[in-house]
């Protein structure tokens, strides 16, 4: 359990840090908040593993099929993704060393926790990720309604939300092409976009100012909404809002709820979109 | 602060401790000859040191035993803020380059977080005399009372330098500028922030290409940023950057205007019996120096130093250990933010020889001949001028030598994070918080404080 405790401390003191970082004379440092979002992704990953301790299957090595054993309503996002999986795959070369490496991420002070969490994802190279890119686009524009219709979390979906969290968060941590999953519930209307390869030219510099505040501005009221929720510490994490980062703090609420941790699929990604 | 008299009665200790954010060094940077270091400081204030190039002593072989004095101090940087965005932009200087000497001025760009400027650095020992409408002070003369023309002289003064910005390259980022580098034509240099990076030339303010851009579509897709960027040494189309990830790119300007798609990728598979919570920190890259002949790339993580060669992608072909007893205690490395700490990385003139700086205000050299590293110490109580500095160690278990200092006791507010490496002798400029020391490989070390 002692790395149950780790987890929770190093995401107590990553959130402590982003929250800060607003304060911070020169603003917001983007190479620091990346980092600590990675680390507390890995955090709270492993602090949900706990759930698979006894779940785990003799998964390490399957990479499909049992994974993406969850209810219908989740498998309308997955399937898609899991096909490309399979698809990228097949073409790409094994990495076996990727492969223990992501069961050695739940690994701490020793405790090995063996766990299915290996997916495909985590062979996915940065050659694919054009292609992969683009079908994820189309993924995107084909589940909006999925979209907003997440089922709200509850204890029974632990082992969904698990399973949710993790190709969402591998994606993250791994590679650029498969973060969509999450980022789909959030930004629907943007999400089309994210398919045209963006339009590179050499700018003239006060025009590349300019469309860069554009992107900037989004990127500042993700933190002022990240704010919010951090504003009133951990328990603004309650929030059971499917995942919109605007979700409301809420002013009271247990600290470290179990079925809350669920819900930080959502804001995680906010906080990438620093 | 010069040395405080040693009085039995006032304990003057605290004056010498405390240290006034403002200046903390940020960079070190000879320039092509050596003769003049620049350093930077959190306060945006630049200050150049210039060699006594004259021995005093004629017993004095070739080589002189040169001391750095102060030649110029100037102010840089203002802070400033964006209103847009209601952000402070910082004045600390994060980087200073030297271009190649063309005449008989210096230039050097300076930048901040958002700002690069070119700086002209030029002496004036001569003023004109004796103007006709003008009297001494420079006040205007009164017509009638001159009664015949005489041309101007020109006599000889008090050295004056004179430092002046000649161009500011302004509103050319959107993110942190975190390096920059003079390409070896002479006429352009880049700039790069956290996502892009951006090609200037030298003589135009309004306008800079982009060259590279890996910001994503979509911000919630970021998973690296750029951390270092440096042209090739001789070849005015190669250069390389550094990531996040511990990947280092190079790209050939050739190929295509942007250069998002690498020539060349340099990583290393990540060892999966060291993977902890931390292991995407530690592997990002602090800095990344070209070997002076341009075959090698030299970069520094967290805890190690690494040596690439151009002609080899899929590995470092030498890797060494600066401080690996601290990978056990990476959490509370992450708490108290050490784990962040970018450290610069140098060749010495040869390549023959690697400096990088660590805690404790220790730095490490390792020679690439042989493979060993050596510890050495810039602490004022422990470095006299003229001392011989001695070597250190780590006390990691096994034996312990008299003088071994323990891991928990390095003091990890004393960082060595920024360092330079004269270009021809061996000459080294460490800077230590507000503190900039110079040591030469000579019998006599020097120390000088600023």
């Amino acid at each position: 359990m002692e790395y149950k405790v780790e987890a929770h401390r190093i995401m107590s003191i990553s959130l402590g840090k982003i929250y800060n970082s607003r304060v911070q004379r020169g603003g917001i440092k983007l190479h620091k908040n990346l980092l600590v979002s990675l680390v507390l992704r890995s955090a709270r990953q492993v602090y949900l593993s706990d759930y698979y301790s006894g779940a785990c299957l003799n998964a390490q090595s399957e990479r499909e099929g049992n994974e993406w054993d969850i209810t219908d309503s989740e498998r309308e996002k997955f399937p898609p993704s899991a096909t490309e999986c399979d698809r990228v795959e097949s073409t790409e070369e094994p990495q076996p060393n990727e492969q223990p490496e992501k069961e050695r991420e739940y690994r701490e002070n020793d405790d090995e926790v063996k766990s299915d969490q290996v997916d495909c994802t985590s062979t996915l190279q940065e050659q694919n990720q054009n292609s992969s890119l683009d079908s994820v686009a189309k993924v995107s524009s084909e589940t909006p309604p999925e979209s907003i219709t997440e089922p709200k979390e509850s204890p029974s979906d632990s082992a969904v939300a698990e399973r949710d969290s993790t190709p969402e968060a591998n994606g993250e941590s791994h590679q650029p092409p498969k973060p969509y999953v999450c980022s789909n519930r959030k930004r629907s209307a943007e999400e089309s976009e994210s398919g045209d390869s963006p339009q590179k030219r050499t700018k003239v510099a006060s025009s590349n100012a300019k469309e860069d505040e554009e992107a900037e501005e989004m990127d500042t009221s993700n933190v002022s909404n990240l704010i919010t929720i951090f504003g009133s510490s951990f328990s603004g994490l309650l929030s059971k809002e499917s995942a919109k980062p605007e979700a409301e703090a809420e002013d009271s609420g247990q600290i470290c709820c179990d079925q809350m941790l669920k819900n930080l699929n959502p804001w995680s990604t906010a906080i990438v979109a620093f | 602060m010069g040395e405080d008299s040693e009085s039995p009665k006032i304990n003057h200790s605290f004056l010498r401790d405390y240290v006034t954010e403002a200046d903390v060094i940020s960079t070190v940077e000879f320039n092509q000859t050596g003769d003049l270091l620049a350093t930077g400081d959190k306060g945006g204030r630049v200050v150049i040191f210039q060699r006594e190039t004259e021995s005093k002593d004629e017993s004095e072989e070739l080589g002189e035993s040169g001391e750095y004095n102060v030649y110029s101090t100037f102010q840089s940087h203002e802070p400033d803020f964006d209103y847009l965005k209601s952000l402070e932009i910082e004045e600390k200087i994060n980087k200073i380059r030297w271009l190649p000497q063309q005449n008989a001025a210096h230039f050097l760009l300076s930048t901040n977080d958002k700002t690069i400027k070119l700086w002209k650095v030029s002496e004036r020992d001569k003023r004109p005399e004796g103007y006709n409408l003008k009297d001494e002070e420079g006040r205007i003369k009164d017509i009638s009372t001159v009664t015949s023309l005489r041309v101007p002289v020109l006599k000889p003064t008090d050295l004056m330098v004179e430092v002046r910005p000649r161009r500011i390259f302004a509103n050319g980022h959107t993110y942190h500028v975190n390096s920059i580098s003079v390409n070896s034509d002479g006429e352009t240099y880049l700039s790069a922030d956290d996502l892009r990076i951006n090609m200037w030339h030298l003589d135009i303010t309004d306008r800079s290409f982009n060259i590279v851009d890996i910001k994503p579509a979509n911000m919630e897709d970021l998973t690296e940023v750029i951390t270092a960027a440096e042209f090739h040494p001789q070849h005015c189309h190669l250069f390389v950057y550094s990531s996040s990830k511990g990947t280092l790119r190079l790209c050939d300007m050739r190929e295509s205007a942007l250069c998002d798609k690498h020539s060349k990728i340099f990583e290393e598979p990540e060892d999966p019996g060291n993977r902890s919570f931390f292991s995407e920190i530690i592997s990002s890259v602090s800095d990344v120096k070209f070997s002076h002949s341009g075959r090698y790339l030299l970069t520094r993580d967290y805890l190690t130093v690494k040596v690439w060669d151009l002609n080899m992608e899929k590995g470092p072909v030498e890797t060494y250990q600066v401080h690996e007893y601290l990978r056990s205690k990476l959490c509370s490395l992450y708490e108290n933010d050490c784990i962040f700490d970018k450290f610069e990385c140098v060749w010495n003139s040869t390549d023959s020889v690697i400096m990088t700086g660590a805690y404790n205000s220790f730095f490490r050299m390792f020679d690439r001949e042989t493979g060993r590293g050596v510890t050495l110490e810039s602490w004022r109580e422990s470095s006299k001028p003229r001392a011989v500095l001695r070597t250190r160690r780590i006390y990691t278990g096994g034996r312990r030598r008299r003088g071994d200092v323990g891991v928990d006791s390095l003091d990890f507010t004393k960082k060595i994070l920024h360092m330079a490496w004269h270009p021809a002798e061996n000459i080294i400029a460490i800077a230590a918080t507000n503190n900039l020391y110079i040591f030469q490989d000579r019998v006599n070390a020097e120390n000088l404080k600023t």
